[in-house]
């Protein structure tokens, strides 16, 4: 029987998968994409034994995770442990990597037919869930920071996966270096952790926390550069810039890791060391509020003016990674990992669908598209219940969720931030009610691509119909029946937080205000994009600078262009000019140069006549006895 | 007795001759013949300083042995790097011989 002390498995299997590939690919029958597929299924069978025993751990009683690992790192007394800490945080989030990401590979082989680099794909997707698993498991921030540059690296690769094209090679560099700016800070404040504590150790640091060891600014400080590291990689502003660009990767890369796994990393980064934030200084969750809500409003305008499919569908992943840090901002870890669970679903079913369109289409642009419910139904439907779960309607698995957040929200938090959180809702149900309409219904704005629309072939629909099923009912795990029912100690809430479980209450205030503003938020939708679209157009005229200001995303690719053209190149420019003329023509060749000269001036010395030789000799001899004599006299 | 002196002098206008004779001539035998003079100047200032202050020694003595040892190598070395340069090149006027420089 295998149980929790198994984790290290885990992310072994995928990765073992990633160096046959890497090495064999080539000559495995169907370029080894069974053996992906069979790595990710059977990383997903062993999460299910492990979380079998978990929950009979939990039934008897007292529970904190499992630890297993090996010494890594050893200088003398101080060792780094590659350990692996199975707890429930863990559990829902691997149950988030692993079955999506099962969905996502058996999705890939339909929507990568026919790729020159089928195989790699595969390979680089394989390493990715290794990575991905690395960083949920790991016990200590080392680990957790290496497996973070992994899931980064993963995703420069699969973003510039059809690096010919010059967008995407663009986007994957953009990516990387976006979010190479808050991994900076990230590993600056794991330091800072260290340094007092002595250790990497989760919970240790913990410990040492709790037991006062820090004084209250320094973790103060090392939280907020922790969050920096969260803020890259879950693309908050300001540094969001890099997740809708990222959509130039193949769609199942979008699904996988720009929206079910590793952009939630830096939520659940967050939500790992909220005993740190809660010791810190209020400052440190103010920031994160503050920054999650400044994302969740441009995140959802933008998405409003946005045409390219992908591109929306990246604005609401925006959108939805600004509520989990609103809800870690307002302490809220239950609402957080309950949103980051359904958010998993949903999103990666809207990617999906997103991909049969563009797979069955070839268009991405919702200008050139239209009608299409007739052409592919199931996709359609399954669309639409990505989006009615985006847009939080009631009985979708993302009301559930949203609610649990809105109320975490009201409660922590005063009025105006609940009041923005609610127009939010009110938002994406807008964007996503238009994105659907555009897409699905109304007459076909480009016929060519109409007439060779065809609905997906079934390794591509019945992922997205299992999803779509999910999607509905993976929302009722907020009552504790449904958990009872499941094995489970309860709610998700009884579960992640086994000893003292934050309650989910629905105040029915809170649940009206928010089906109204969903409903209110469709029917918008519908009035304004319904058939010729023609209020949406009139209003877009009416605000032009306010469409203008959406369209071109708040200018902050062109803020940053100006900073990066202005400032960072003008610097470099100085920095190059210092090391080309001072340190490489001063230094490096100026001493050359300086040899150079002198040796060929002095050549010249060289006659090669003997008697100048002589006389030279003479001379100097007479010189010396000269000197001499004047010296002693 | 005659004094140090006469030998120093002696030493001096021979050396004095050889210096002059590098100098001045050109052809590469005669120079070769002034540097021998300037070796047997050394030889007799050995000679005179070894007598008047350690009479009873012979390390002046070995010293002039051995300049002379040397010299007689060295001429007949030089010899025939001079007779394989006459030759090459058909002279043996230093003044034409300068290929050995940069």
């Amino acid at each position: 029987m295998v149980g929790m002390e198994h984790a290290w498995l885990l992310p072994t299997l995928p990765f073992g998968a990633f160096v046959v590939l890497l090495l064999l690919g080539p000559y495995l029958p169907r370029r080894g994409d069974w053996l992906a597929i069979g790595a990710v299924a059977a990383s997903f069978v062993l999460f299910a034994f492990m979380l079998a025993d978990l929950l009979g751990a939990l039934d008897e009683g007292h529970f904190e995770g499992v630890s297993s690992g090996i010494d890594w790192l050893r200088f003398g007394t101080f060792h780094v442990t590659l350990g692996f800490l199975f707890d429930q945080l863990a559990a829902v989030m691997l149950a988030v990597v692993t079955f999506v990401g099962t969905l996502i590979f058996i999705y890939s082989t339909g929507y990568m037919k026919g790729d020159p680099r089928y195989g790699w794909f595969f390979a680089a997707m394989s390493l990715f869930v290794a990575s991905m698993v690395t960083l949920v498991l790991a016990d200590n921030l080392l680990l957790l920071y290496a497996a973070w540059e992994g899931v980064g690296f993963c995703s420069y690769l699969l973003i510039g996966f059809w690096h010919e094209r010059r967008s995407a090679a663009e986007a994957a560099k953009k990516a990387f270096i976006t979010t190479r700016i808050g991994d900076v800070g990230f590993l600056i404040g794991i330091v800072l952790l260290w340094r007092e504590a002595g250790t990497f150790n989760i919970r240790e640091i913990f410990e040492f926390a709790e037991a006062g060891g820090y004084s209250r600014e320094y973790l103060t400080l090392a939280v907020l550069l922790l969050f920096a590291g969260a803020v890259g990689k879950s693309a908050q502003f300001p540094l969001h810039v890099w997740l809708p660009d990222a959509m130039e990767g193949p769609t199942p890369v979008s699904a996988l890791i720009h929206a079910a796994t590793m952009v939630v990393a830096g939520v659940y980064m967050v939500a790992r060391t909220m005993p740190l934030f809660d010791l810190a200084d209020p400052i440190a969750l103010n920031v994160v509020t503050s920054l999650a809500l400044v994302t969740i409003l441009m995140s959802a305008t933008m998405g409003l003016v946005a045409t390219d499919i992908k591109r929306v569908v990246a604005y609401s992943t925006l959108n939805s990674l600004g509520l989990m840090m609103v809800a870690l901002g307002s302490r809220d870890v239950t609402a957080a990992m309950f949103y980051l669970f359904v958010h998993g679903f949903f999103k990666a079913l809207l990617f999906m669908a997103a991909g049969n369109v563009i797979h069955g289409t070839d268009r991405q642009e919702v200008t050139q598209l239209g009608g299409l419910a007739a052409k592919m139904p199931q996709t359609a439907a399954a669309f639409g219940v990505g989006a009615l779960s985006m847009a939080a309607l009631i009985p979708f698995s993302g009301f559930w969720a949203k609610d649990a957040i809105l109320h975490g929200v009201s409660t922590h938090q005063n009025a105006l931030v609940t009041a923005l959180v609610a127009f939010s809702a009110f938002l994406s149900a807008v964007y996503m009610g238009r994105l659907y309409i555009l897409t699905f219904t109304g007459r076909p704005r480009d016929h060519h691509a109409y007439e060779h629309a065809h609905e997906a072939p079934p390794n591509m629909l019945l992922p997205v119909l299992v999803l779509a099923a999910i999607s509905v009912v993976a929302g009722f795990w907020t009552f504790d029946a449904v958990g009872e029912a499941l094995g489970f100690p309860g709610s998700i809430g009884k579960f992640v937080f086994f000893e003292e479980p934050e309650e989910l209450k629905f105040p029915s205030a809170i649940a009206v205000a928010s089906i109204v503003s969903v409903v209110v938020g469709l029917a918008v939708a519908g009035w304004a994009w319904w058939g010729e679209a023609r209020p949406a157009r009139v209003l877009g005229e009416r605000f032009r600078p306010i469409y203008q200001l959406l369209w071109h995303k708040y200018y902050v690719d062109e803020a940053y262009q100006w900073v990066i053209d202005r400032i960072v190149l003008a610097l470099g420019r100085v920095i190059a000019w210092f090391d080309r003329v001072v340190v490489n023509d001063t230094g490096v060749d100026g001493t050359a140069g300086l040899a150079f000269f002198t040796g060929f001036e002095l050549k010249f010395l060289q006659t090669g006549r003997l008697p100048n030789y002589a006389l030279a000799i003479a001379a100097g001899a007479l010189i010396a006895a000269a000197v001499l004599l004047a010296v002693r006299v | 007795m005659i004094p140090i002196q006469h030998f120093l002098v002696l030493g001096a206008i021979l050396f004095a001759l050889g210096v002059y004779g590098v100098l001045a001539r050109r052809s590469a035998v005669l120079i070769l013949m002034s540097v021998e003079l300037m070796l047997q100047a050394v030889s007799i200032n050995f000679i005179a300083f070894a007598a008047y202050l350690a009479p009873q020694e012979f390390r002046g003595l070995i010293f002039a042995i051995f300049v002379i040892t040397i010299a007689a190598a060295e001429v007949g070395l030089a010899l025939a790097i001079i007779l394989r340069l006459f030759r090459n090149r058909a002279t043996a006027n230093v003044d034409e011989v300068d290929t050995l420089r940069w």
